[in-house]
Parts: structure tokens; sequence; C-alpha cells
């Protein structure tokens, strides 16, 4: 049996080197040809022998060429195939660095400008921010945080400010939800510094629209009624509007347009509006040129772009119709025929500031 | 020695190229060598015939591996040289030897396995004939039989257990 095994061996070298006689080579092939079990041995043997043989061969050639290349590399420490190396990442590095160092700059100045510019606001921006979460809009809401307590407030500080109007002489107030949210207390205040107070009526947050009511009975915004009316249906887009609001203790006015019939996010409750808007302004009334009120903003984009939200007056009427309140909106449109400057005296008796007073 | 020169010609062409597409100097030896071991299995073959320039070949040869080893490195070339892979519409010259060449490597690597496992004084003796090129005296003298036919026997021992580990563990494995 051993022995077998071995002639096999011994053949298939001999076979495999050619050299076996040419009588043998004919009895080998007619044994391959009859004996299967055989010929399956033998032709392992073959290949074993000739794997063996030529990864060995292969073995000798790979040690030549590691001497080869240790011979090249000890003769010239330097290759002599001189090239300048640009690794990738290094390369890649490079370019990386100086757009990070872009990145860092433009943001650091654009923080420099905006603290620089907003010195004073510095603490409320992160207030405005915190009032932005829970309200869950990406906007940053428009409300004015007073750190110094005014003299006739009535409650301890920590306090907010808004903007809001009239929509009847009897007392009914409109004003942005995120104003009022989680208020402790309401006041509203004239512009002659008179405080009223004033309780919540109904709201809606996702529009972000909220009724205030001014407690005191008897109590009428000016002599006349309300001289604006509450636009229905949406203002086309381009058209000239302006605004009056307390981002300070003064009332402020400033002009814009509509840039989009929708607002945030395509929100079609909303207008976009080309308007420059600062923290207090929240609820301020957005006004057409005839004297329609055709919404009340509510958000901005950024610190630094004039892209200002506002919730159109659609939101107020649906609000109202779906509330059970005993409302009269003011139906004559009184400012038609004024003039700017005469609009916006007439305004300003129905827009007041909102203060807001939290525990 | 013909293999000392075709390598010292032509690694200084494909060096420079390795190094600019993110290889560093060891790259260079590791590529270059294995291009030339796939040189050599296909000069081994009966109908063996080159259709180019050593060097076209190997140039080739070499950026196809380096290819395939940033791919395999998850990271890609920074770019192409315009003369990359240009050889008549493909995209790789030469490709087929190359996986041939794996091919019988991971064969070869099988065989380096069962041989390990086959113990003393077995490998060693394989080994010492096989790969190291030594005679049948050689081998005699230095493992301390008495004449050169037994240390044949001994081998044809060594190969039938070789042979029973080898592809034993190939039909185990399908």
């Amino acid at each position: 049996m051993i022995s077998r095994d071995f002639n096999n061996w011994q053949l298939a070298e001999a076979f495999k080197a050619e050299m076996l006689p040419a009588v043998e080579l004919a009895a080998l092939q007619t044994r391959l040809e009859t004996d299967p079990v055989f010929a399956t041995e033998f032709h392992e043997c073959v290949r074993m022998i000739t794997a063996l043989n030529e990864s060995g061969k292969q073995k000798q050639f790979r040690n030549m060429l590691v001497n080869i290349h240790h011979d090249q590399t000890e003769k010239s420490t330097k290759p002599n195939w001189k090239v300048r190396t640009i690794p990738l990442r290094t390369h890649y590095l490079r370019t990386g660095a100086v757009a990070a160092g872009i990145a860092l700059l433009t943001t650091l100045s654009t923080f420099w400008i905006v603290t620089h510019n907003e010195k004073k606001r510095s603490s409320q921006y992160s207030l405005l921010k915190r009032e932005l979460e829970t309200i869950k809009r990406s906007q940053s809401a428009i409300i004015r945080n007073i750190n110094t307590p005014q003299n006739t407030t009535p409650v301890a500080p920590a306090n907010f400010s808004g903007t809001g109007f009239a929509i009847s002489n009897d007392g009914y107030f409109v004003t942005n939800y995120h104003v009022t949210e989680g208020a402790d207390s309401v006041y509203i205040q004239n512009k002659e510094g008179e405080y009223f107070k004033a309780h919540l009526v109904t709201f809606d947050k996702t529009s972000d629209v909220a009724i205030l009511k001014v407690q005191q009975s008897n109590f009428r915004f000016s002599k006349g009624e309300v001289p604006y009316t509450l636009a229905a249906n949406k203002k086309t887009l381009g058209s000239k509007v302006f605004t009056l609001g307390y981002p300070q203790d003064e009332i402020v006015y400033n002009e814009g347009y509509i840039s989009s019939k929708n607002g945030f996010l395509g929100d079609s409750m909303q207008y976009r509006l080309e308007i420059p808007a600062v923290p207090g302004q929240s609820g301020a009334p957005v006004v057409d040129n005839s004297g329609n009120v055709i919404g009340l903003i509510t958000g901005k984009e950024s610190e630094s772009s004039g892209t200002t939200y506002a919730v159109s007056t659609k939101a107020i009427h649906r609000l109202i119709a779906n509330s059970d309140l005993k409302l009269k909106l003011p139906k004559a449109n009184k400012l038609s025929k004024l003039n700017r400057e005469q609009q916006v005296e007439k305004l300003e008796l129905y827009t007041y500031s909102v203060k807001v007073y939290k525990r | 020695m013909a293999t000392d020169v075709v390598y010292r010609q032509h690694i200084k062409i494909v060096g420079p190229w390795i190094l600019q597409n993110g290889g560093s100097e060891s790259d260079v030896g590791d590529v270059f060598q294995e291009a030339m071991v796939v040189l050599y299995e296909k000069a081994q073959q009966e109908d063996f015939r080159l259709s180019c320039k050593i060097g076209t070949y190997l140039f080739a040869v070499c950026k196809y591996i380096w290819y395939k080893k940033l791919q395999g490195a998850q990271k890609q070339p920074g770019f192409l040289p315009d003369n990359a892979g240009n050889d008549e519409g493909r995209d790789w010259a030469y490709e087929d030897d190359v996986n041939a060449y794996k091919e019988r490597e991971a064969h070869y690597q099988n065989l380096d396995i069962a041989l390990d496992h086959l113990g003393e004084p077995c490998r060693s003796l394989l080994k010492a004939f096989y790969h190291n090129d030594k005679s049948m005296q050689e081998i005699a003298a230095e493992f301390g039989y008495t004449n050169p036919d037994n240390a044949k026997t001994q081998k044809y021992k060594c190969l039938n257990r070789l042979r029973k580990i080898f592809y034993g563990a190939q039909t185990k494995m399908r």
C-alpha cells in the first residue's frame, strides 16, 4: 500500500519532469484511462507537485525582488527618482484648513457685528431663543424683554413686551399668542404710558393669534369706532405695507412690502414681508395703503435680514368665527382717503404695547 | 540579471505615479513587486506573449493594483491621470492577469497553511526541497538521513500527508 503510494509520487515527479520513457508513458496513459481511482490520485499528486514547485519558484522570485529593492534603497538613501510628494490627505487638509479658516472668520465677524449692534440686547437674545423653542418655530419671535421694571408696573420684573391693536372699541384687542404665552398677568399700555389690565379671551396656538379683553368696564380705546377694517382675503404680492409697534417705549413706524403670499415654510396663514422688525414688535398691525389691516407681525427670519413674517388677518377672522365671542368687527374703513401721516396718527390711538408679567 | 534591470528601470516610472496618487514609499515597493510577480507568472505560461512594452504592461498592472488597494481602503484616488486605462477603450488593461494572479495567490496560501499544519520534520523538509531548491543530498545531510534515498522516502511520506491535509481540507470546505 505504502510503496504503491510512493510509486505514484515517483511516477508523478517523472511525468512532470517529462522524464518517463515512452513505454512507461504509454502504460501510464492506459492505466489512467482504465483505473479511475488511480487517475484521481495521480492527478492530485501531479497538481500538488506543480503547486509546490510553482509557489516555491514564486517565493524565490519575491525574495529576489525584495533584495533588489533593498539594494536600491541602500545604494541611494534618497531614491534616485525625485518627485514632489503631495500626499492626498495633506492636500485636502490644506484646502480644508483654508475653508475652515474662512468659515471661522465669517462666524466670528458676524458674531462681532451682532453683539456689537445688539450689545444692550445680548441678554435678551437668548430669551428670544427660548421663547422660540417653546413655540417650536425657527423664526425668532419678536418680543422685547424689559430688564428694568417700569415705575408703575404692578408686578415684579422678568417680563416681556409685544404690540397689539384694537379690533373693537369696547376693549377687544389682538396680539400674538407667543407674547401672552405663560403669562401671569397681561397689561396693555398706550402711548401716553397708561396701563390697563387685560385677560386672555381666546387664542390659536398654531396660527399664533390671541384675543385679549381689557377688564376695566366702560373702557374705550379712543373716542370713535375702530377706523380700520381687517382684510378677509390675502393681499397681492408686492403690496406696500406699513406697521406700527413698540420695540421701545416710543411707538415706531416702519414700512415695507409683501415679498411672498405664504410665510415661514410655506405657511398659508402667513405673509412674508420685507420690513424691518425688532424684538417688541410681535403683534404689531400690518396695514396696506388704503388702511386695511392685513396681518400682524409674528416673527422674523434671522437677526441680520429684514425678512419678517406676519400672520394674516384671515387667522383672526377664523379664530373669532370658531369662538362664541359677541364681537363686532369694524366694518367701515375711515383711513382709505387719508394720507399716510394722517393714517398713522389715527392708527396710533388703537395700537398699544402689551406688557406680560411672568412669575 | 534581467529582473534586476527591469526592476530598476521601471520603478522610476511607476514610483512617482504612486507617490502622486497618495501612496508612500513602502506602497511603491509593495505594488511594484506585486506587479513584477504578475509579470513573472504570466511569463511562466507557455503561450506567453506581450503585446506591448514591458514598461507599459507594468505601469498598467500597477495602476490597477493600486486602484484596487485604494478602493479596499475606502478612499478614492484624488485623480487619475489622463493616460490611465486608455488601452483601446478598456478601463483597466490586463485586469484578467491580475485577477488570475490573485486566484493563484489564494491557492498558494492554502497550500502554505496545509504545510504549516504538517508538523516537523515534514514542513522543513518540503520547504527545503521546494522553496529553497535544495537537492536530496543536502537535505539528507541537514536532516540526518543516512542517504538521499531515505530522505526521498521521507519526502514521499510527507507529500502523502500533505495531500491528505490539503485535499481533505478542500473537500471539507466544499
